[in-house]
């Protein structure tokens, strides 16, 4: 009955209340959650488009959204949460391949990640609006 | 080959396409968000953009739903509870794209 409760109490991973905060697990919770943020983010893209099918007029409230100053900030976040998704994704695939696992390596692979996401941003932003 | 090395690698590859997928959509994405309705229809219904889309979203929503899936693994600790999680999120995962991808195919200019 006690060891029943203390697996009940048992934290779950990756043990964020246990462990000190590095790159490496900074990254891969913030990884997680932005895999989650995709996830609906991509579901509300997916709504965008199925209401272009009900016309201009149900499309109107959307375009509108969009073309507001928090429609620019949800579409530049989603670049960000795109980008880091995008860079750290290559990271996990070069780690795959056996590369990158030296520690100094991974922090700076992790550095790249956090600060090439930004960027990255920026640069998917410029091509995007062919202001290059 | 063990059901986890399957998912494993499945979410491997599916990252591996993804990647260009992603960067190829976001750019896009900011050139057309602010558009009007006819030039939407005209990006979605033409080609490449209409099969590069598709392609887009088959792919992101198997990936996403095996990478939530194992957040699941780690953070459910009921049997139960995490099956039925994994069971709605594969079958939001088959709908969501599959709905999309009919509304492109019937949008019309």
């Amino acid at each position: 009955m006690k060891e029943e409760k203390q697996y009940e109490n048992n934290p779950l991973t990756p043990h964020l209340q246990i462990y000190r905060w590095h790159i490496s697990s900074l990254l891969s919770i913030t990884h997680r959650i932005i895999t989650v943020v995709n996830l609906f983010a991509i579901t509300l893209i997916c709504f965008w488009i199925i209401s272009l099918y009900f016309g201009p007029t149900s499309y109107e409230a959307i375009h509108l959204f969009l073309k507001s100053y928090f429609g620019k900030f949800f579409i530049i976040s989603l670049c960000w949460s795109f980008s880091f998704h995008v860079l750290n994704e290559i990271r996990h695939l070069a780690w795959d391949l056996g590369y990158g696992f030296d520690l100094k390596v991974s922090k700076i692979t992790g550095l790249i990640t956090i600060f090439g996401s930004f960027v990255l941003t920026v640069l998917i932003y410029l091509i995007g609006k062919n202001l290059f | 080959m063990h059901i986890s090395t399957k998912k494993w690698l499945f979410q491997k590859y599916s990252s591996a396409i993804l990647v260009p997928l992603m960067i190829w959509f976001i750019i896009n994405l900011v050139s057309i968000f602010q558009s009007e309705y006819s030039s939407l229809i005209i990006f979605f219904t033409t080609q490449p953009s209409s099969l590069l889309f598709s392609t887009f979203l088959i792919i992101a929503f198997f990936f996403l739903s095996l990478t939530v899936s194992e957040i699941f693994e780690d953070y459910i600790h009921n049997e139960k509870i995490k099956n039925v999680a994994n069971k709605l999120l594969f079958i939001f995962a088959i709908i969501m794209p599959l709905i999309t991808i009919l509304t492109i195919f019937n949008l019309e200019i």
